[in-house]
């Protein structure tokens, strides 16, 4: 019988500058290939219609809603939706990252790789990120150009300070939902319902004074919402709002944890309750 | 060292029903399976669907938390220790998923070749030289929604060898396959098994194990039912002689009634294609055919032939012998009877 001996684990542990180099790469390659391969809308028609024309009509919608209804401004609506609009692409992105590898079959051979998990699941939540930034500002653009509406020069910097910062945090949520999908098959059930959330609870498009006290605590927790608050501020020639963007960083930072704690649970209990029965 | 260890290996699945009164029921996938694979070892588990195989690969492979028992890779304990596992091993199952459907081949395997550290400088060519090995240089551009089955099956090889592993394991791996693709596919495990990779293989196909496999387990109810090398689980039906019957139309009261003549040790039909093939164990001499033939009574038959017994045939007598002790007679880890042969290997007795 032929054999070959085995390559031993000590032989040729990688230093740490080739460990750094192998994680940045499972980041960007390994993120970007992931993207093209479990991100459903990628087809010019339906990165097109879902992610830019939709969410426009969405904020047109309620900009005209709020004439009619007179409460608020043109400002107040445009800026909150140009901030939500990064949802669509952050939440169910970050949901199908993780939960299309069941539709797949690829949930076995992907937790089968022996690397670290951090990169790997971070890695698919940053082309979220960018997709969700440039939604925001093509919404922010087209809505400026269709409906007059002027952003000062010098805030234009910080605004994409802060839909840069609203991207991420909503990633990290979108994320910590995808996480759901090692446990439970029907996951895009939560995601729609944490759509809805975000609409209504991050001020986006109901300013949050006239909420009742818990939903506005509960939107002080949820991405979005500080962001939104600092880029009205910001338009309106008030200056970066500083604690707006830390508070929005600590509200991503505080899903990315959650995501990663998540994942790292579902994953172990997946293999105590056999949970990745279609591989 | 040896490659594969497994002593009394045990998984019970639990599913809960209902809403309101909600019901556990618990079903034991694996009872107490002990075997050992040496390194190089081509190496099978044979067994009917639902048998326990697939399970035992998945706590072999770290997919799975063993209920019970322990399970080493290569020294590495697949519960405690399953990163050290993951780097040693490649994972190649059948069927048609499993694959990004999106990408290309070259774009899958890429991903893959990240996933399962392959140094980014030794990528493209490892990439190259495996897509020459299944076959797929000229169309690895071509997204894999467009990919036949045998296409994708040659794809999932090329990635679970993407970064060399120590032990492979396959799952039915030919499983759908066209003739053609699937001894391209034999050829390609055999060429593995020659350059030093253990590789622990389930198939349905007798052919295929008696050609590939140095020895076989079979697994039936979630036990080892008979271990040991192809030719001697054959010898363990070289004392009797096989009918095979072309009949067109045979029924479970045709077989029950072969099985209740005397000289008989059992009976199976096999569905090919528009007509059926009876395979009927007898005592070795015996001369049953108008028996047998007396029992198929209002089935049209065709050519009736006398021949050895293949692997295929002592397969289908241990698999009838544990469905015959199932389901309360099926013994435990402890009562299977257990030997050791000459090279040191468990083997149990069926």
């Amino acid at each position: 019988m032929p054999t070959r001996t085995p390559h031993t684990d000590s032989g040729s542990a990688p230093g740490p500058y080739r460990r750094t180099v192998s994680a940045l790469r499972l980041v960007v390659v390994g993120g970007a290939l992931s993207y093209r391969a479990l991100f459903n809308w990628t087809t010019p028609p339906m990165f097109i219609g879902t992610l830019l024309v939709g969410p426009l009509l969405q904020l047109l919608f309620f900009v005209f809603l709020g004439r009619q209804l007179h409460v608020a401004d043109d400002r107040f609506y445009l800026l909150g939706n140009a901030v939500v609009s990064a949802s669509t692409a952050c939440v169910y992105g970050g949901t199908m990252a993780v939960a299309n590898e069941r539709r797949y079959g690829t949930l076995g051979a992907v937790l089968l790789s022996p690397r670290n998990r951090a990169p790997l699941w971070f890695g698919r939540a940053i082309p979220y990120v960018l997709n969700g930034l440039v939604i925001s500002v093509f919404t922010l653009s087209a809505a400026c150009l269709l409906l007059g509406l002027r952003i000062p020069v010098e805030a234009l910097p910080g605004l994409g300070a802060v839909l840069l910062a609203a991207a991420a945090g909503c990633s990290a949520f979108g994320l910590a939902l995808g996480a759901l999908g090692l446990r439970f098959r029907d996951v895009f059930l939560v995601s729609n319902v944490a759509s809805s959330v975000l609409l209504l609870l991050t001020g986006a498009n109901v300013p949050r004074e006239t909420l009742p006290a818990w939903m506005r605590a509960l939107g002080d927790v949820l991405p979005l919402t500080h962001a939104a608050d600092a880029a009205r501020q910001l338009s309106a020639g008030g200056g970066l709002d500083g604690r707006g963007i830390v508070a929005e960083l600590l509200t991503g930072a505080g899903y990315a944890l959650l995501a990663v704690v998540l994942l790292a649970l579902f994953e172990r209990g997946s293999r105590r309750r056999a949970t990745l029965d279609v591989m | 060292m040896l490659a594969i260890e497994a002593k009394n290996l045990r998984r019970t699945y639990t599913s809960r029903t209902g809403f309101l009164r909600p019901r556990r029921t618990e079903t034991e996938a694996v009872r107490g399976i002990t075997f050992e694979v040496a390194c190089g070892e081509l190496f099978g588990l044979l067994g009917p669907n639902g048998a326990g195989k697939t399970t035992t690969i998945k706590m072999l492979n770290t997919l799975l938390l063993p209920t019970s028992g322990t399970a080493r890779v290569l020294g590495h304990d697949v519960a405690s220790d399953p990163v050290a596992v993951r780097r040693r091993i490649g994972y190649v199952f059948g069927g048609d998923r499993g694959l990004y459907d999106r990408l290309s081949a070259l774009d899958n395997l890429r991903y893959f070749a990240e996933l399962y550290g392959v140094e980014p400088r030794d990528q493209k060519r490892r990439i190259g030289e495996l897509l020459d090995l299944v076959g797929l240089a000229g169309r690895e551009k071509e997204r894999v929604e467009g990919y036949s089955r045998g296409m994708r099956q040659r794809l999932h090889i090329a990635r679970g060898l993407l970064h060399r592993p120590d032990v492979l394991f396959l799952d039915e791996p030919s499983i759908g396959v066209d003739p053609v693709a699937a001894r391209d596919l034999r050829r390609t495990v055999a060429d593995l098994r020659a350059g030093g990779t253990t590789v622990l293989l389930t198939t349905h196909y007798m052919a295929e194990a008696d050609e590939l496999c140095d020895r076989i387990a079979v697994i039936a109810g979630g036990t080892i039912r008979a271990l040991g090398t192809p030719d001697r689980l054959k010898s363990r039906v070289q004392e009797r002689g096989i009918l095979e019957i072309e009949a067109y139309g045979a029924g479970e009261e045709h077989l029950e009634r072969i099985r209740g003549v005397s000289g008989v040790h059992g009976a199976a039909a096999e569905e090919r294609g528009s007509r059926q093939a009876v395979i009927v164990q007898t005592e070795r001499g015996a001369d049953l055919h108008g028996q047998v033939l007396a029992a198929l009574d209002g089935v049209r038959v065709g050519r009736v032939v006398t021949r050895e017994p293949t692997l295929e045939d002592a397969y289908i007598a241990i698999v009838e012998e544990a469905d015959a002790l199932a389901p309360t007679d099926v013994p435990g880890p402890t009562d299977a009877p257990a030997s050791t042969d000459a090279s040191g290997s468990t083997e149990v007795a069926a």
